[in-house]
């Protein structure tokens, strides 16, 4: 896979990325210059313990998180842009368009039915295909029968199955899942995985996920480890 | 309890892990205890300073013998003290005057003799008149116009023994010099003396106008049996327009004057509270939501539910106590206020009161203090139970609690048309005006209780699937939003619904009464031109119109007709001292509103010339009199009962009773006017005649000469003054309801962080999110609105016909203006909308990745 995609350009590049937090006095680095690249249409596997900076690399490139120093760069049809350098509001448009985010807790909106939840990026950018996109992508992950149903009403598998129609409605370049088993018994985690796998490959997504079980780190195009804000490649 | 410590520090924390929400829940307390101790401060520092005036001009006297409206003769006195050998009696002239030197303001002259003074009021320092330097004393006594003036008032003034103050009663001017000054280390001597000058009887009898009468005599009879057989022998040679009476009895009722207009003050002042009570229920709610997880872990390592609850409610009393505690001081602060405005119109309305000193009573602050630590404990009772409910295995749902709320709705509604109903049950028969208030407070506890079940019906509305589909995703998430925390959003819109809905019944009721009076005195006052001596407060019977005035009236070019009054406080059997006009003409003719009639104008104007009288509204309602029942008034040819011929409409606050002016002289000895009331000729110019009556007045005689519609605009002065406390305390409530809404909001927003974060992250942006919280917001402010419209519009009801009629006995026609429901709603819809800045603000600043990481 590897191979497939070294001959293509980087869709993410990331240079000398630092994350450092500070509490008090205190300076505690999550990230120490990592520089790496990551591909359209491969699945990147972030592994490492609770607290390695797994989530923390994927909110930086979400952008929703402002590194303390260094470049994320993406590639659009546009040209390469640095994520870093834009304004909030521009990161927000840019994550809004670009970026599908799965997170461990689900996190669907409970005032909104499903369909709602899933329209909901589409919404915002304002379109008005949103209610088909969303009506085919929840027959795809299998709940096109509970469109108006709440959230509060399914099982945690559903509701991720929901979030992940939902990272993908408005067609994403890439995605980014923080865990998203991490909070579902195994055989329902497993179902969940293969669907957000086999949905990411159809559409040709690049995917990112910080994960800490290595069953999923076998299914990887690449696998990282993270340890000491710094990333090792394992696999690929 | 045995870990009261440790529930303390837990309590603490909680109450420091929300510092925002603490300091609102502290300074809504604050708030509603400042009101509270404001007006009980302004209320008890008018009536002790009253007291106390009174206090040191009555003295020791046990008993008074009072006449008519032209006093007592002389001669009784001299009977009494000679003939009956009665030595402890003393004879009294006194009455307020304007002091020029002394900034304007109205003093009370009382004119004693220095002789037989001592028994009576030797601390005031009167007896001390026979004891001053001999010759001072002969300068007293001897020399007419002398004064002698307190100690305090001297140094405030800088005003020195041998000069002169400059008097005024009504038209007249007199100097008095001071002969010394009164010291005392009695404090509350010394504050009487701040407004009392004393002067011989001889000369107050000049100042007053009142030669060879005496307005009262005091006596000191001994308190043994001996006593009713003095009181038959004093009684036996009274002429039949005296008699005695007891100085605290007399007391007691002016105060008792400004009951009804002291309780409504209190009822609005307590009002804050209420509307604070929602903010603490809201405050604590939250916190308990919001400490739910802390709760199951407190609970599954062993706290009782009983534990549990008195951790909450200690920490809503250790706020509590700390909102009473800046609430008193702020109470103290606001009183300075109030007490002016309070004055103001006890003086306006009453009499006349002279408050230089705010009295802070221990009670007073105290009971402020405990109303403030009640109400955030009872506000605190429903979520400190809520907390009990938190398993210790699996920790309380926050969807659970609003689906308890959602199944407890039903129930909810039911006490709200409960309390609804236990309302019109209270106010309905004429019980005490302090049921009525607590009527009042069930009709808008209820409509608070019903306030959840409005908001469901609006959700449900813009819930169905068409309108679902016709609205934006924006929209439809701010009404979900409001529905999902209902439990607590409906806390917010009913407190700020109550306090809309008391500024629209208020300004109903207010803007009412004005259109009421406004159209009373446009029909009332037929004359063209009004004249009268000045008066020192509005409150005060107009002194005597000098003869010559009405000599010059009636012969004075353009001028038509002229009708006279003279008002005066007489005695009324059963109701104490009430006011009579007597007029020789009905200046508003036909335009007179009666209430009930014996006929037509002319037939009542005819039965009115035969001895009969028309009392006002107030009397009628307050003392139930009727057309056809008789009121017994004491003349000076002794108890004489007049007929009821007419209940007309009025507003003052003063019962009253008006009698044709033969009638009245037939009745009483007195031979003075009080006000003349001019027509011009048709095609005279008022504004020009008042003007040549000026000068033509001018260096003779000080009197107030206007218009009928400056008279009118004085009086609608003296209403709006009046009112402005009204509306100072309800701007308070609403004060107090924006803290409220805005506290619920920024609780809101802190429940929701996890939920913005993931908004946040999948592209929702600042601009959004703000129009989100806005929408919230605002369609909060717009509920609460809507529904304060239906709710004002009975508390104004309310307020007209049951709180105005059973305190003062007005009738009062209700005007509805589509501007007071209008601004009524865009002050809700402001209100929550300016209570969304900071939240939405703090929302837009929120990092996605650190709420995420936080929660």
């Amino acid at each position: 896979m590897l191979g497939n995609n070294s001959a293509h350009k980087p869709l993410i590049r990331i240079c000398g990325l630092r994350k450092i937090y500070r509490e008090g006095d205190q300076h505690h680095i999550v990230l120490d210059g990592i520089t790496e690249e990551f591909y359209g249409g491969e699945f990147v596997c972030l592994h490492g313990k609770s607290g390695s900076g797994k989530s923390t690399l994927l909110n930086l490139i979400a952008g929703i998180d402002a590194p303390s120093d260094g470049d994320i760069l993406i590639q659009t049809p546009d040209g390469e842009i640095a994520l870093n350098r834009l304004t909030e509001r521009e990161r927000t448009l840019f994550r809004r368009d670009h970026i599908g985010f799965v997170f461990q807790f689900f996190n669907l909106i409970p005032t909104l039915t499903v369909i709602e939840n899933v329209t909901l990026p589409l919404n915002l950018m304002g379109r008005r295909d949103a209610h088909k996109s969303a009506a085919s992508l929840l027959d795809a992950v299998g709940l096109g029968a509970r469109t108006d149903t709440y959230p509060d009403k399914l099982s945690g598998g559903e509701q991720q199955r929901v979030a992940i129609a939902r990272a993908l409605v408005h067609n994403p370049r890439f995605l980014l899942a923080d865990e998203p088993t991490g909070n579902l018994d195994a055989e329902t985690g497993e179902s969940v995985l293969s669907l957000l796998l086999r949905l990411s490959r159809v559409a040709d997504k690049t995917l990112v996920m910080a994960t800490h079980a290595t069953e999923i780190a076998e299914q990887a195009d690449r696998v990282f480890h993270m340890d000491g804000g710094k990333l090792n490649l394992h696999k690929g | 309890m045995r870990h009261l410590r440790t529930l303390l520090r837990l309590a603490w924390g909680g109450a420091w892990r929300r510092p925002l929400q603490s300091l609102f829940f502290i300074v809504g307390v604050s708030i509603g205890v400042a009101m509270i101790i404001a007006i009980d401060l302004a209320n008890s520092s008018a009536n002790r300073a009253f007291t106390i005036s009174t206090d040191a001009v009555v003295g020791r006297a046990t008993h008074q013998i009072v006449g008519g409206p032209n006093g007592v003769d002389e001669s009784v006195y001299l009977q009494i003290r000679r003939e009956l050998g009665y030595r402890k009696s003393a004879p009294i002239v006194e009455g307020y005057v304007k002091v020029k030197s002394l900034g304007g303001q109205p003093m009370r002259l009382l004119g004693v003799d220095s002789f037989a003074e001592r028994p009576f009021r030797e601390e005031l320092g009167t007896a001390k008149i026979a004891g001053l330097n001999q010759k001072s004393f002969s300068t007293f006594i001897a020399e007419p116009n002398t004064v002698l003036i307190g100690a305090n008032v001297s140094d405030e003034y800088r005003i020195a023994i041998g000069e002169s103050l400059e008097i005024q009663v009504g038209s007249y001017h007199h100097k008095l010099r001071i002969v010394d000054v009164i010291a005392s280390e009695d404090r509350r001597i010394r504050r009487s003396l701040k407004d009392l000058l004393v002067t011989d009887i001889a000369t107050a009898q000049e100042v007053f106008a009142k030669i060879g009468k005496l307005d009262r005599i005091d006596l000191i009879l001994p308190d043994d049996p001996s006593n009713s057989e003095a009181l038959e022998r004093i009684e036996s040679v009274l002429p039949p327009g005296a008699r005695i009476e007891n100085p605290d009895a007399r007391r007691g009722a002016v105060i008792e004057m400004t009951k009804a207009f002291r309780l409504n003050l209190t009822a609005l002042s307590l009002l804050a509270l209420v509307v604070g009570m929602f903010l603490i229920y809201n405050t604590v709610s939250f916190s308990v939501i919001q400490r739910r997880p802390v709760i199951g872990r407190l609970r599954a390592i062993g706290m009782t539910r009983r534990e549990v609850f008195a951790m909450i409610l200690a920490e809503a009393t250790v706020l509590g106590i700390a909102g009473a505690l800046l609430g008193v001081g702020l109470g103290i602060a606001l009183s300075r206020g109030a007490i002016g405005m309070v004055t103001t119109s006890i003086n306006d309305l009453f009499f006349i009161s002279n408050v230089r000193e705010l009295d802070i009573s221990l009670p007073t602050l105290l009971k402020g203090g405990l109303f403030g630590i009640a109400a955030a404990a009872i506000g605190a009772l429903i979520p400190a139970y809520e907390a009990t409910r938190v398993s210790p295995v699996s920790t309380l749902q926050r969807s659970a609690i609003e689906s308890r709320t959602r199944r407890s709705l039903r129930w909810i509604s039911v006490a709200g048309v409960a309390a609804l109903v236990f309302g019109a049950g209270t106010l309905l028969p004429e019980w005490h005006l302090g049921l009525t208030f607590l009527g009042v407070l069930a009709v808008l506890v209820g409509m608070a209780l019903l306030t959840p079940v409005f908001m469901r019906g609006f959700a449900t509305l813009a819930g169905t699937r068409w309108l679902r589909q016709k609205l934006s995703i924006l929209v439809n998430m701010a009404v979900r939003d409001i529905d999902r925390a209902l439990s607590r959003t409906s806390t917010a819109v009913a407190a700020l619904m109550i306090a809309v809905s008391v500024i629209v019944g208020v300004s109903v009721m207010i803007g009412s009464f004005r259109m009421t009076v406004e159209r009373w005195l446009t029909d009332l006052l037929g004359a063209d031109i009004f004249v009268s001596p000045p008066a020192i407060a509005n409150s005060q019977m107009a002194a005597r119109l000098d003869p010559y005035a009405l000599k010059l009236f009636e012969t004075f070019p353009g001028i038509s007709q002229v009708a006279t009054a003279r008002s005066v406080e007489v005695d009324a059997k059963g109701m104490g001292r009430i006011t009579l006009s007597a007029i020789t003409l009905d200046i508003a003719g036909d335009k007179r509103h009666y209430k009930s009639a014996v006929g037509d104008h002319a037939e009542t104007w005819d039965a009115f010339q035969a001895g009969g009288v028309i009392v006002n509204e107030p009397l009628a309602n307050r003392y139930k009199r009727s057309l056809g029942d008789t009121i017994a008034l004491l003349t000076d040819k002794g108890e004489i009962p007049f007929e009821i011929v007419g209940v007309a409409y009025d507003y003052d606050v003063r019962p009253g009773v008006m009698m044709s002016d033969a009638v009245y002289r037939s009745y009483w000895d007195d031979p003075h006017l009080s006000s003349a009331a001019l027509f011009v000729q048709p095609g005279v110019d008022v504004d020009e005649k008042i003007g040549e009556l000026k000068s033509a007045l001018a260096g003779k005689l000080d009197l107030i000469i206007r218009s009928n519609r400056a008279l009118r605009a004085n009086a609608l002065g003296v209403f709006d003054r009046t009112f402005s406390i009204f509306v100072a305390l309800q701007m308070l409530a609403a004060v107090v309801a924006f803290i409220g809404v805005l506290s619920a909001l920024m609780s809101l927003q802190l429940e929701r962080t996890r939920e913005i974060g993931t908004l946040r992250s999948i592209g929702i942006t600042r601009g959004q999110l703000s129009r989100l919280t806005f929408l919230e917001t605002g369609l909060m402010g717009a509920i609460a609105g809507l529904i304060a419209m239906p709710t004002g519009l009975v508390l104004a009801t309310i307020l007209i016909y049951i709180i105005n009629l059973r305190s003062f006995g007005w009738t009062l026609q209700m005007q509805l203006q589509p501007s007071q429901f209008t601004l009524a709603f865009v002050v809700a819809l402001i209100s929550a909308l300016l209570a969304s800045i900071y939240p939405a603000r703090r929302m837009g600043q929120m990092q996605p990745a650190d709420v995420l990481r936080t929660e």
